[in-house]
């Protein structure tokens, strides 16, 4: 079995209209044993900046103090916000200096610009090779169901609530069709002036 | 973040039976079990010695046509240049073959067998294309199944009740029937551009069909190293099949001064094989 | 293609030991089937590829297989092992037809495909099945398999290249998973139709083995219906 499946994981984030969201699962598992249903994947990287990172859970707690510590330097030395893109090409550097020995996480970046507030979003793989979408990114070990449940749901332009609605129904479903994935959900709801984080209750089996 | 596949029929196997579950035969590799030999075991056809490459067929107005160079390759070597790969089994009827070129032979004889049993019986049956196609099918499926198959990828051709007829079956039985049909580099090279010219025009006459195959085979020739510019090429509309051959197309190597070896700027010497050659 | 040995890094390679090309009895020639059970009818849909690798061989070639007891079974996976069953299948409906002097029902059809799975099941039939039809109380039905015989009666299943994508969707739709106060009642026809070719048109788009057309049957106590509808074809 693939080491980025060892401790499973759904991640998805989508573009709304002046808005995005990001939405992970909450379980850490080893292999098929279930070990807790609190676990974080979306760590909070500014007010309007979240990164999700699914895979090797070691490694997801290793990234997401490095960049956190990376981008602390950046914002004191250049004494400003981070914009998305600019954030997205600190983590894909990070992940590209370990290119033969590599972190086991393919993150999904979601964000407002500090400036414009424009939304933003976009995922890579393990070394750090970047793609950035307008309309929905996807991660982990049910991505082929979250493909599925994204490319059927998602529409552009949608309202805050309505994405949250989108992209839980979207993530909800698509870990339910994995073994490895899924007891409860997490999604943020990134706006302008507020960010909106809900708890969701789901299956636990 | 799919698992690596590997089981008794090797790393370019099936794939798992499902997500993230065993692949054909994985967790019943018995030892002694007839039907999964271990790796060195088994000798029969499991590697092809002397090998055809691409055959193309596509149908047109009125009827179907049909191509095949005539080079037999032992490896890289081009050991062969007189061996005809399509075979008339009738008048509606004729198939073509890539692969080995002993399996092929062997399964001609069978086939040529049957027709003249069939004669025999003088009851006014015999293979029609549909038949032969399915029957083929049947017989590389099951020497698939026993683990020795025949190495080749037949296509079939054919008119049957005025309406024209393409079948293809792979060594392990694959089979489908299509307007247009290619195996080995054909099937990368030729199929696009015959697919495209027959979406164009829908209704090509033996003649522009012909200039297809011709313009086809000549590409496979420039660019397909196991290839030859001499083809047989057959035709089969309702009045019969008509092989003609061995047909030289023309290549045309007038580019090739163009070709430098790099950094050097030293111009290969290229001797068109045409020139050089004519022996057969 | 078959790999040839590099004769670049070893000239004498073929003098030296037999040469082996390795052979396998498998191919995955990709597909897609999905069918529906509702309440009067059973709905199965295939799409119309036929590939291999990066290859497209027919844009043309449904993987479902009307049969001839009114039902129709869905099968993909490997193409020659496909062509193989539902050959054996079409031969043990007519034999059943000739001793019985009447069509099989759909139930038993199920449970006889059963056996014949399980029949290889240490050299299996690399296929992926479901049987849809109605049942004997005229109630629409859908068998789905495995590739060695272990099957259940569904409502709604997809099988095949691109079912991780089309199930997630069908279990929220059709099932009412994950909403909350929704009453799960037999899907109305019309709803079914447009729903599946909504879902196979998202399967199109991220599956390459899924596409060109889907070919939609609808079983009903009338017969079965066909209708065809385009897929992207890249």
């Amino acid at each position: 079995m693939s080491i980025l499946a060892y401790n499973g994981a759904a991640i998805m984030a989508m573009k709304g209209k002046n808005c995005v969201a990001i939405a992970a699962d909450r379980r850490f598992g080893i292999q098929a044993q279930t070990v807790s249903m609190d676990f974080d994947k979306v760590f909070e990287m500014g007010p309007h900046l979240y990164i999700g990172l699914p895979g090797l859970a070691t490694d997801v707690q290793t990234v997401s103090q490095r960049l956190k510590f990376r981008l602390n330097m950046y914002e004191l030395r250049e004494n400003r916000k981070i914009k998305p893109k600019t954030f997205m090409a600190m983590v894909s550097n990070l992940l590209y200096e370990r290119r033969f020995g590599p972190y086991f996480v393919e993150p999904v970046i979601a964000g407002l610009d500090p400036a414009t507030f424009e939304p933003y979003i976009a995922s890579m793989d393990l070394i750090g090779c970047p793609m950035e979408t307008n309309d929905f990114v996807v991660s982990g070990t049910c991505s082929e169901q979250m493909y599925g449940m994204c490319e059927s749901l998602w529409e552009p332009d949608l309202e805050p609530d309505d994405l949250f609605e989108t992209i839980s129904q979207a993530l909800m479903n698509a870990f339910d069709r994995d073994a490895v994935s899924g007891w409860g959900a997490v999604v943020h709801v990134i706006e302008k002036d507020k960010v909106t984080t809900k708890y969701l209750k789901t299956r636990q089996d | 973040m799919a698992s690596s596949m590997s089981g008794p029929f090797g790393n370019s196997g099936p794939g798992p039976l499902w997500t993230g579950g065993p692949a054909p035969g994985q967790f019943y590799n018995f030892p002694g079990n007839a039907s999964i030999p271990s790796n060195g075991a088994a000798q029969k056809t499991l590697s092809p010695v002397v090998m055809g490459t691409s055959v193309l067929a596509f149908q047109f107005n009125g009827g179907v046509v049909i191509a095949a160079d005539m080079l037999g390759s032992y490896g890289s070597l081009a050991r062969f240049r007189d061996c005809p790969r399509l075979f008339k089994v009738n008048d509606s009827t004729i198939i073509g073959a890539a692969g080995d070129y002993a399996d092929f032979q062997y399964l001609t004889n069978i086939i040529q067998q049957h027709v003249i049993d069939e004669e025999c019986l003088n009851d006014g049956f015999g293979y029609t294309p549909k038949s032969l196609h399915c029957w083929l099918t049947r017989v590389l499926y099951n020497r698939r199944s026993q683990f020795n198959p025949l190495w080749n990828t037949y296509i079939v051709v054919g008119v049957e009740d005025e309406k024209p007829f393409l079948g293809y079956v792979d060594k392990i039985g694959m089979a489908y029937e299509a307007p247009s049909l290619a195996c080995g580099f054909g099937a990368y090279m030729a199929l696009p551009i015959i697919r495209e010219t027959m979406e164009k025009k829908p209704d090509m006459n033996q003649e522009e069909a012909l200039a297809l195959i011709d313009r086809c085979m000549k590409l496979l020739y420039y660019r397909d190293a196991r290839s030859l510019n001499k083809y047989q090429v057959a035709v089969v509309t309702k009045d019969g099949v008509d092989l003609r051959g061995p047909i030289k197309s023309q290549p045309n190597w007038e580019i090739a001064h163009m070709i430098k070896k790099k950094n050097t700027g030293v111009r290969m010497n290229v001797v068109p094989y045409d020139q050089t050659v004519n022996r057969v | 293609m078959m790999s040839v040995p590099n004769m670049m890094s070893n000239p004498l390679s073929d003098y030296q030991a037999p040469n082996q090309v390795s052979f396998s009895p498998y191919e995955f020639n990709g597909g897609t089937i999905l069918a529906v059970a509702g309440e009067d009818y059973a709905l199965i849909a295939t799409d119309t590829r036929l590939s291999q690798g990066f290859s497209i061989h027919s844009r043309d070639s449904p993987k479902t297989y009307p049969l001839s007891n009114g039902s129709v079974l869905g099968c993909c996976g490997f193409h020659g092992d496909v062509l193989t069953l539902t050959k054996v299948l079409g031969a043990r409906l007519q034999i059943f037809e000739k001793e019985h002097n009447k069509p099989m029902p759909t139930p038993s059809v199920a449970a006889m495909l059963s056996t014949i799975l399980y029949y290889r099941r240490f050299f299996p039939y690399y296929t992926h099945n479901i049987v849809a039809g109605l049942d004997e109380e005229g109630k629409g039905c859908v068998y789905s398999f495995d590739p060695v015989g272990s099957y259940e009666r569904e409502v709604f299943r997809a099988k095949g290249s691109a079912s991780a994508m089309l199930q997630p969707l069908l279990d929220n739709q059709i099932g009412g998973k994950n909403q909350q106060s929704y009453k799960v009642v037999p899907i109305p026809l019309k709803k079914c139709v447009s729903m599946v070719k909504d879902v196979f048109t998202s399967a199109a788009e991220r599956d390459i083995y899924t596409g060109d057309n889907i070919l939609i049957s609808i079983i009903t106590k009338d017969g079965v219906k066909s209708e065809q509808f385009p897929l992207r074809r890249d």
